[in-house]
């Protein structure tokens, strides 16, 4: 949606990643860029380089934290180390929503460092939006789930991942980031049809959507975020806009980066398939 | 997660000597191009090579030290033992002195060096991104008597003994770094890439004493003289400053002139740097 409660009532229009390679562009030559994205762990820091990028980034442009370590399907409850210094980012970047993604990623205090796919079941669907919301309750911003790319799926399941998507956020009232790259990456390895993902979600409930490259091997594709987003996933783009109306866009790239031109122009071609509107150049 | 195996797949036998096929067949479905073993394969692959990655990432100079099979040896061998208990990767190799103190036969025979080159390459971490506090104004300390007075030290701010030259083999691999860039920009295709040389120094008679800190956002490396290391190893033990200096002199073959003279010049340079803060 373009401005709900999930996205604090804001307009954002086309953003892409802030990434390292292109911090000295971005600080020299001042590119017009609606928003930047940030992986809020970057900058979970207590001082140094990154943190004083970040201060004159936020001098200059609109940033939005987006983290890949809440693991919100963990069977534990939150970090509350993890979620105090998560919020005093909050408060540095006065990010006006805050968005990570729908799986675990830890047990027992070992960490994966990777997205790991839910057992679609309605113990999972309770203990998940339980943490969503003492996530959102703690740190005070809206929140949005983002659905991941995977690989495997499991015999427990008992429901869809679109069905337990849906349910996870109406109990945890929350927001959705709709990762249009992920919906392609997954209905691929798994075989279902991607537009009945994009028509089941709540509209009213997508506070961002990304795009994203990926690649593909002989069996199965890898959400890698290393290439242009492919055109089967710009009509996925174009379905869920048609749906949800205008809404906060961003493009992932997060490898093999190239420079801030080409990354920027690739964003921009989300305009395309936005409702006609004027748009930041 | 276990180590993958030598051709990189994950291993075919379970924890419990069943055959991990069967143990992944409980309870991931296979599709009609993967089985089950294969799906979760896919994802055992991807933690190895986010870590390391990552490892290799951090520590470049034990890499150059041991040579890429050995450092592959020991970054799995480390990695299986003190697996990542952090959610950023940025504290991954908290823990590698301690497994190169415990595990010695992964970095024979290079093990001194190894020790001295991981201690420096973890204390760059935390002089990249360690806290920070109000550096000291010498007007906050003017009226307090040096027997009374107890400074702090910044907390990025490393202090290391060393047995050898790591802060020079650091700069010798950052320079062989900017060559290759610089020739592969303008090389033509030859085919075989070129080997790195290994980075190898002999421990040193006398003890190395270096300062890893953070100027201006870049880490840097400062060699500081004997005196001048056990002075601030003094002060970050909360010794009160006038015997600070009484013990970190207590070696010293300089002369009482001298040492008034070099103190003077440490201080104001430390206060330059920051360095010096109110006491913890």
């Amino acid at each position: 949606m373009p401005s709900s409660r999930f996205n604090a009532f804001t307009d954002y229009g086309i953003g892409i990643g802030l990434r390292i390679p292109h911090y000295q562009h971005i600080l020299e030559k001042k590119p017009v860029v609606d928003w930047f994205e940030i992986i809020s762990e970057n900058y979970m820091v207590d001082a140094g380089r990154p943190l004083h990028v970040l201060d004159q980034i936020l001098e200059q442009y609109r940033v939005v934290q987006h983290g890949v370590s809440l693991y919100f399907g963990n069977a534990d409850r939150p970090n509350r180390d993890h979620l105090r210094k998560l919020k005093r980012l909050v408060k540095r970047t006065g990010t006006p929503w805050l968005s990570d993604h729908l799986c675990w990623g830890s047990v027992d205090g070992r960490y994966t460092h990777d997205l790991l796919p839910m057992p679609y079941t309605w113990e999972a669907v309770e203990t998940t939006a339980a943490n969503i919301r003492e996530v959102r309750d703690f740190l005070e911003v809206p929140l949005a789930v983002e659905n991941v790319s995977s690989y495997a799926e499991f015999h427990m399941s008992e429901m869809s991942e679109w069905e337990f998507l849906n349910e996870v956020v109406e109990r945890a009232d929350c927001g959705i980031l709709l990762d249009v790259n992920n919906i392609y990456v997954s209905s691929k390895n798994h075989g279902f049809d991607p537009q009945m993902y994009i028509d089941a979600v709540p509209a009213d409930r997508v506070a961002q959507i990304h795009v994203a490259g990926h690649s593909k091997f002989e069996k199965y594709i890898l959400d890698t975020h290393d290439h242009p987003v492919l055109d089967s996933v710009w009509k996925l783009y174009a379905r869920a806009i048609a749906r949800v109306g205008r809404t906060a866009t961003l493009l992932e790239w997060d490898d093999r980066i190239p420079s801030f031109d080409d990354v920027h122009r690739e964003a921009l071609k989300a305009s395309h398939f936005l409702p006609h509107e004027a748009v930041a150049a | 997660m276990r180590p993958l195996r030598s051709d990189e797949g994950m291993q075919r036998e379970w924890i419990d000597g069943s055959a991990t096929a069967e143990v992944a067949e409980q309870f991931i479905k296979p599709n009609d191009r993967l089985d089950s073993f294969q799906r979760l394969e896919i994802y055992n692959q991807q933690y190895w090579w986010r870590l390391l990655g990552n490892f290799a990432e951090d520590f470049r100079g034990l890499r150059a030290v041991l040579g890429d099979a050995q450092f592959d040896r020991l970054a799995v061998a480390y990695l299986h033992d003190y697996g990542s208990t952090s959610w950023t990767l940025r504290n991954l190799g908290s823990q590698l002195e301690r497994f190169v103190r415990e595990r010695p036969e992964f970095t024979a025979p290079h093990t001194s060096l190894v020790i001295d080159m991981v201690r420096v390459e973890w204390a760059r971490t935390i002089a990249f991104d360690e806290a920070e506090k109000l550096p000291l104004l010498p007007e906050e300390i003017r009226d307090i008597p040096p027997q009374s007075l107890r400074l702090g030290l910044q907390p990025y701010l490393v202090l290391l003994e060393l047995r050898h030259p790591v802060d020079k083999l650091l700069g010798k691999l950052k320079r062989q770094g900017e060559i290759e860039t610089a020739s592969l920009s303008n090389a033509v295709s030859s085919g075989r890439p070129r080997r790195r040389g290994r980075l190898t120094a002999r421990p040193q008679t006398k003890p190395i004493y270096l300062a890893v800190h953070r100027q201006n956002f870049s880490v840097y490396y400062k060699r500081l003289e004997a005196e001048a290391y056990r002075l601030l190893c003094a002060v970050r033990g909360g010794v009160p400053l006038e015997h600070a200096c009484v013990v970190a002199c207590e070696a010293t073959i300089d002369s009482p002139e001298v040492i008034a003279c070099k103190m003077k010049s440490w201080f104001a340079e430390w206060m330059s740097f920051g360095w010096l803060t109110k006491p913890a």
